[in-house]
């Protein structure tokens, strides 16, 4: 034991420091988990490089889209959402309240740890997209992809949290997101490129996934903004004051 | 308008008003000024007052604690009060309130009803301040799978406002035997070393009170004898000590007082001779008992012998 009884509660500073440095070390011993995240997407940019396929999604810039929001889709909603799952039931969150540190800072330092595995996946299928779908962009369409990222991380971060917020028990968590996933991807490969109908094309558009692709394609293509755009981003940031209501209002940091 | 706080002293509450709130969350206790103010004592004196009561008073006051669960009521106005120093046993049966009681100070369950002053502080009203100056054993240890040992201490130091260098925690963890595991994942080390680990972590910003949740649960007797050599070790230097049992032989054996508590419900609160003598005469208690009355046969004589889950 140190040699003077504890009376005042941590710096903030200090808090924040400590959570961050383990969250950061488990985000590095999860380093693969990152890498199997980058797999879909790579698939998605590598079958889609005949000229059909590509105008099918409405050009090169909605197929990079696409598959940045499979990527962020799956970190988010399977790695995040079962993370935090099984943490709970195991006990982890307890162990943290029961110390100083405000509880927003645990979760902060979770998100933030997410943010950059966001931020990386974003720039990994940018940088691979553009060289097989021969785009050159440039420093600010980069910069703009990680503004648009850091949206589209956060759309599915908050569904994410809803889900755990609703779910408790980490093998249901597992579950569904293993569904919503599934439901996701296929509404955006096959409902974007048309072969459900315009109705499921339509129901495509305004999904998560279809909103956040809508977005990467603006930046990416840098072409004029639409009202059509305008409406993506609101819809992103409908979707994430919802689910992340949800997921607050909701979340439990005990799994009993 | 003034604020009043019921503190038990000897069994007794006695009302105070609040002198001082300060930005630690600690409160500056005076006693009640007398109504019509003829001998309301002056400002210096109570004062001086209030700070003997502050020595006086336990390092934790529970009082009209209410825990419940939807429509279950785990906890019934349960008060008891721990003082400085002292080792305290909170026993009961399975699902008799222990758990949720140590929960309700540990900030883990907001409580229906009831205050907690842990070392002058309103916990529910501060509860940061009160846990800075607590440490926790829980019943389950879970600390993130991923994370080394070393890795584990420097988190959770760090999170109870403590630096420690590497070599600082290299030496700690040789203090507890633990010497070349800062590698190691946790799930590796046995339970004796696990409960050695979490107790070191539950310390590591000497606290002025350690809860301890059932803290040799399926511990070997060699391990379990080490850890009370630990608490003893804290409570020499001069940690007071909440601790929940099973077992009546380590109540006896390391607490000064022991409470026992079934169906949410403080039964008695005593020394644990004490509680033999009171009861030792007991029909309930003579019933059970083969020779010497011992603690485990009061504890059962009191709370029934059909078995909980």
């Amino acid at each position: 034991m140190t040699s003077s009884r504890a009376t005042a509660g941590p710096s903030l500073r200090l808090v924040l420091s400590s959570l961050l440095r383990a969250d950061f070390l488990v985000f590095l011993k999860h380093r693969r988990a990152l890498v199997i995240s980058l797999v879909l997407p790579v698939f998605v940019l590598i079958s889609t490089t005949s000229n059909k396929a590509t105008e099918r999604f409405g050009g090169p810039e909605f197929v990079i889209g696409l598959a940045i929001a499979y990527g962020l889709l799956s970190t988010s909603l399977i790695g995040y959402a079962l993370t935090v799952a099984r943490d709970r039931e195991k006990g982890v969150f307890q162990r943290l309240r029961v110390t100083p540190a405000p509880t927003w800072t645990i979760m902060t330092s979770r998100l933030a740890m997410q943010v950059v595995a966001n931020l990386i996946i974003s720039i990994a299928v940018v940088i691979i997209g553009s060289q097989i779908h021969h785009l050159s962009l440039s420093a600010g369409t980069y910069a703009l992809v990680l503004l648009v990222s850091i949206l589209a991380g956060a759309v599915f971060l908050s569904i994410a949290q809803a889900l755990v917020g609703l779910v408790k028990s980490a093998d249901s968590v597992q579950a569904i997101a293993r569904v919503l996933f599934a439901v996701l991807i296929l509404l955006g490969l096959l409902g974007q490129s048309g072969a459900l109908g315009a109705f499921w094309s339509s129901v495509a558009r305004w999904t998560p996934v279809g909103v956040v692709m809508t977005l990467f394609a603006g930046v990416l293509g840098l072409h004029p903004w639409y009202s059509r755009d305008t409406l993506s981003l609101l819809a992103c940031f409908g979707y994430i004051v919802v689910c992340a209501g949800i997921g607050i209002r909701w979340f439990q940091w005990d799994a009993r | 308008m003034t604020e009043r706080v019921q503190v038990l002293r000897g069994g007794k509450a006695h009302e105070y008003v609040i002198a001082e709130e300060h930005d630690d969350g600690s409160l500056l206790l005076a006693p009640e000024p007398v109504p019509g103010g003829g001998e309301t004592a002056p400002a210096e004196d109570g004062r001086a007052a209030a700070v003997a009561v502050a020595e006086l008073a336990g390092i934790l006051q529970v009082r009209d604690l209410t825990v419940a669960y939807g429509p279950k009521t785990a906890v019934d106005g349960v008060s008891f009060e721990i003082r400085r120093g002292e080792i305290f046993g909170l026993l009961g049966p399975n699902g008799a309130g222990k758990t949720s009681t140590l929960s309700a100070i540990e900030g883990l369950v907001k409580p229906q009803s009831g205050t907690i002053l842990l070392d002058g502080i309103d916990s529910r009203r501060n509860s940061n301040q009160a846990r800075a100056r607590m440490g926790v054993q829980l019943q389950a240890t879970s600390f993130q799978s991923e994370l080394k040992i070393g890795e584990i201490v420097r988190l959770y130091a760090g999170l109870y406002g403590v630096e420690l260098s590497s070599q600082q925690i290299a030496d700690g963890l040789r203090a507890i035997g633990l010497d070349g595991e800062a590698h190691k994942p946790f799930k590796q080390l046995s339970g004796g070393q696990q409960q050695r680990l979490s107790l070191y972590i539950a310390v590591v910003h000497d606290p002025a009170l350690l809860l301890l949740d059932e803290p040799t649960a399926g511990l070997d007797p060699q391990s379990r004898r080490q850890l009370w050599g630990r608490i003893e070790n804290i409570r020499q230097e001069g940690g007071s000590i909440l601790l929940t049992t099973h077992s009546m032989e380590e109540a006896q054996a390391v607490c000064d007082r022991v409470a026992i508590i079934d169906n949410g419900t403080l039964l008695t609160t005593e020394t644990p001779h004490d509680l033999i003598e009171k009861h030792k005469n007991d029909p309930r208690v003579r019933e059970i008992a083969r020779g010497e009355v011992t603690l485990e046969d009061v504890f059962i004589g009191l709370t029934g012998s059909e078995i909980r889950d």
